[in-house]
């Protein structure tokens, strides 16, 4: 029933792969330059260079460097990469620096202080990069629960921060941060 | 030490921090060449350190990279008080890039960080900084001004930009504004003045405020007089056989009935006096609150939620009285009882007293402890029980869906998640405070062993009555049973004071959009009609146009067409027009007079607007109708409703235009609903008519008989008609197109067709759509 419904999708819309071979990554100063070979509008392959692309995860959470979209400076979608390993070691490390850059969100190692005030919460926390302070407003709608343990926070200015195992933090962070949960 | 923090200033973008001025002195860069100075965050390497970003002299972009440490002094040691450690910014990075090879200046927006890119003369791109969010709107400023500069070759200060994000820190303690606009500090706000502003509300009622706590001062005096008599005076001096009052029984039973009886009629005139200002000052309070935010800006509204809006302003009257008319007295006169007894205690018996005081900071501390605990219990209950309701609304307003894909197993077991996770955390609170409280009540019962060992030896010696220990052990737990409430004090003086603090902003914001001081009216009280927009910018968030320099003019009885994808700009043009937002730069002109200057009331009697969100409120379609005119006639009631196509169905319903929406279960489609909006609209008789999408809820055919209706009206009318289907705007005179807040196309529909641009491809596809179901046009 599935692969039916599956075949006959694909008559109707079709998702372009990009694989180690159809395309090739290349850096170029700070940015990612993409060689590629595609079908255009008319469905005709056709090889290409675009000087920047920029890719997106299509399941940020689950799957940071599997289903990545490629897309072109105006935002539209060249294709999919079904997983950033199947590329050559060099350009998989290109990939995920990119991505990893893009989705820079500092891990929270420690909570040093939570103060909620007048429905705003003043947070210090101490993250591999050092301790940093924000402030979050509404903190109960703006802490997202990812899965059971993993939690991100989006502060006032829309930074974001992440607790992979918020039972892996010390109890007396654990404690601070149950309280919104 | 609280060290001062250095932020970007639009209003003076070529100020520098301190720590800069030592770098740039290394580098032979003169201070004054600086002209632009920003900073982020993230280096170049997306490590958090402090950034800079610099224009200096005519062509030079510089990126500082590097970190703020502190050293000690040379000659100093740890024992010197002042200027021990010094500031130095270490460098880590340093480049120069050249403003005149770089051109289109970019904040490139990602998840949660932003990057700072330009395009080299080779059309490659290069990165420039990296910056967290929180340095966003800094650099949108950043790169006008560097657009600025390249174009013009000067930079125009903001004068009216608010300090950067200094304006967002309060300066004191550099903790982070609750809101830029007001500048209320959390911590260091003024408590006294919020607390008097509030307290006007209450001291309008001076007398019955006296009248309160004269008789909570009497009902105190009796509480401390009555254990006296009935104890130490009965004992002592009536059946003991050296009193002065020996054997007079009925004597004392009087006096303690007179005194009963006193108590009871100060408590009831007390009760009286409460009962009264109680109301009175929540209906003050309620009423100021709401006609406060009535006078808002829409951008009020839509910055909060309404509906928790106004639960908490309920919350808060009550709050606010209870602070004023229950709390303050209570701790008030509480204190003074105290302090009253143990005058009394101390003189009767110093050592005793002590003795027995000894276990109140154990007391007053377990309790404290206790409470604070209890609190962490009570968030997270309060948290779980409002989870628990989001799923269950949640599911409940979704059950079309939930059955659609029978999932109902697996949304009872969603909620019983949530519903589990409440339940626990209930469990947790009760068994606290089950277990807790009576521990605590052990130590009021420790003062009371010794009191009784104490005392009794102290009797059996001679040197206490026994009377005297009666009247010790009750007066002692008239001292520690309101101390429970006095530690609870602080928890609910914070609470009311964050209420006042709430109620003080609401009476004090200041509507964004506000009647100018001496507003103009249009000559002889009569609108011709003539629209015109006049290089019109706007943006809902800083630094993100909406509207983008927008011009056009329509004259008087024209008809206007909008037309522009979803999410275009075209309904914030009319929200501009009848000014529920203003504009930031251009004008908006109606008969040549700035909407700004123009008088409310000249404005909404000349423009109307039936939006795409019709609402009709309580009561009967003639009501809703008649909003836009109360004291409209019948006969012109009906004659609108009929205009806009509305009469038909109103008719065959049982209560015709009396019918009551919403009473026995009759309610109107969407359709109906657009249609009462716009006879309420026509009603009002407007030389100016908006309809923003105000017929996209019927069919065609409705829409059509009602245009045909409007068009007959609309002669001396300036009509301005928003729509997605364009066969909605055929009848208009002229027609703009509106895409990412601009307008790229202009004219009648034959020249924009000729055009084969934005709008050509828009027919093309709707007519195509149509062929596809067999209509051809």
């Amino acid at each position: 029933m599935a692969e039916q419904n599956r075949t006959a999708l694909k008559e109707v819309v079709s998702v372009t792969y990009i694989t180690k071979d159809n395309a090739k990554f290349e850096k170029s100063s700070d940015f990612i330059k993409m060689t590629a070979t595609l079908p255009n509008e008319e469905g005709v392959a056709e090889e290409k260079t675009w000087d920047r692309i920029f890719l997106h995860r299509a399941f940020p959470f689950d799957f940071p460097f599997a289903y990545i979209s490629v897309l072109d400076a105006d935002t539209k979608e060249l294709g999919m990469i079904s997983s950033v390993d199947d590329f050559d070691e060099e350009t998989a490390s290109l990939l995920r620096a990119e991505l990893e850059r893009k989705y820079y969100t500092p891990v929270i190692k420690k909570i040093l202080s939570v103060k909620d005030k007048f429905g705003y919460s003043y947070w210090k926390v101490e993250t591999e990069e050092g301790e940093i302070e924000f402030t979050m407003r509404d903190t109960f709608s703006n802490l997202l629960k990812v899965s059971g343990t993993r939690i991100f926070a989006s502060d006032i200015d829309g930074n974001r921060y992440e607790i992979p195992d918020i039972e892996a933090l010390d109890h007396k962070s654990f404690k601070k941060i149950e309280l919104f949960l | 030490m609280t060290e001062k923090k250095w932020y970007f200033d639009a209003s003076n973008p070529s100020a520098l921090p301190d720590d800069l001025v030592p770098v740039l002195e290394d580098k032979g860069i003169p201070l004054d060449h600086v002209r632009l100075c920003v900073k982020s965050d993230l280096s170049l390497n997306m490590t958090r350190s402090d950034t800079y970003l610099l224009l200096c002299g005519d062509d030079d972009l510089i990126s500082i990279s590097g970190a703020v440490s502190l050293f000690r002094r040379p000659g100093t040691t740890i024992f010197t008080r002042k200027n021990r450690l010094e500031r130095r910014f270490e460098t880590d990075e340093y480049d120069v890039f050249s403003l005149s090879a770089l051109s289109d200046f970019k904040v490139e927006e990602q998840i949660a960080s932003c990057r700072f890119t330009a395009k080299t003369e080779s059309g490659d791109y290069i990165l420039l900084a990296n910056l967290s969010n929180s340095y966003k709107s800094d650099f949108y400023t950043f790169s006008r001004f560097l657009g600025e500069f390249k174009k013009d070759g000067k930079i125009t200060p903001d004068e009216h930009a608010s300090h950067g994000r200094d304006s967002m820190f309060c300066p004191k303690c550099g903790t982070r504004y609750i809101d830029e606009e007001r500048k209320l500090c959390p911590k260091c706000m003024d408590k006294s003045h919020i607390i008097a502003r509030c307290g006007e509300f209450v001291l309008k009622y001076k007398k019955e405020i006296v009248l309160l706590i004269l008789m909570l001062i009497l009902t105190s005096a009796l509480g401390v007089l009555a254990p006296y008599i009935s104890s130490e005076f009965y004992y002592d001096e009536v059946l003991d056989k050296s009193g002065e009052f020996y054997g007079q029984i009925l004597l004392v039973l009087l006096i303690i009935i007179g005194t009963r009886l006193l108590n009871v009629f100060f408590n009831v005139i007390h009760s009286l006096v409460t009962t009264t200002i109680a109301a009175n000052v929540i209906y003050d309070l309620k009423k100021v609150i709401f006609s406060s935010i009535e006078k808002l800006s829409l951008s009020f509204f839509t910055n909060r939620q309404t509906g928790g809006l106004m639960t908490q302003v309920t919350r808060d009257a009550n709050t606010i009285y209870w602070f004023f008319c229950d709390g303050v007295p209570f701790y008030l006169v509480n204190i003074v009882q105290i302090v009253a007894i143990l005058v009394i205690l101390l003189v009767k018996n110093a050592f005793l007293t002590l003795l027995t005081v000894v276990t109140v900071p154990l007391f007053f501390f377990g309790m404290r402890y206790l409470f604070r605990k209890m609190d962490k219990f009570h968030i997270k209950r309060w948290t779980r029980s409002r989870q628990m309701n989001a799923v269950l609304s949640d599911i409940l307003t979704g059950m079309r869906v939930v059955k659609a894909f029978s999932k109902e197993k697996d949304e009872t077991v969603r909620f019983d998640k949530s519903s589990r996770a409440l339940a626990s955390a209930e469990i947790d609170t009760s068994t606290f405070a089950t277990v807790a409280f009576p521990f605590m009540d052990l130590c009021i019962y420790i003062s009371n062993l010794i009191m009784l060992g104490a005392g009794g030896w102290m009797v059996i010696r001679g040197t206490m009555t026994y009377g005297t220990l009666l009247v010790f052990i009750a007066y002692m737990n008239m001292i520690l049973s309101p101390l429970g409430s006095f530690v609870n004090m602080i928890y609910e003086f914070t609470d009311s004071l964050n209420a006042m603090s709430r109620l003080v902003e609401i009476m004090d914001a200041k509507p964004d959009v506000q009647e100018a001081e001496n507003p103009e009216h249009f000559p002889d009280g009569v609108c011709r009609g003539q629209v015109e927009f006049k290089n019109v910018d706007f943006s809902y968030e800083k630094n993100r146009k909406v509207i983008d320099g927008v011009s056009f003019l329509v004259e008087p009885g024209e008809a206007l067409g909008i037309v522009g994808h979803t999410g275009a700009g075209k309904s914030t043009l009319a929200n501009l027009l009848i000014r529920l937002y203003d504009t930031e730069n251009g004008s908006i002109l109606i008969d040549g007079i700035d909407v700004r200057k123009l008088a409310y009331d000249d404005l909404r009697q000349n423009v109307a607007i039936v939006s795409q969100e019709t609402y009709l409120f309580m009561g009967s379609i003639l009501d809703n109708i008649r909003y836009a005119r109360p004291d409209a006639t019948e006969e012109e009631v009906i004659e609108a409703a009929k205009i806009a196509g509305a009469h038909d169905f109103i008719i065959q319903l049982p209560d015709a235009y009396a019918t009551v929406i919403g009473f026995g279960h009759k309610d109107l489609s969407g359709g109906e609903r657009q249609r009462v909006s716009i006879a309420r609209a026509i009603l009002r008789n407007p030389k100016i008519l908006i309809l923003d999408e105000a017929t996209a809820a019927m069919d065609t055919e409705t829409e059509r008989k009602i245009q045909t209706a409007l068009e007959r009206l609309s002669e001396g009318r300036t009509t301005i008609t928003i729509a997605h289907r364009l066969s909605t705007l055929r009848d208009a005179d002229k027609l703009i197109v509106i895409e990412n807040g601009k307008i790229p196309e202009a004219g009648t529909h034959a020249e924009l067709i000729a055009q084969k641009g934005i709008y050509y491809n828009l027919y093309r596809l709707q007519i195509e759509a149509m062929k596809n179901i067999g209509i051809e046009e």
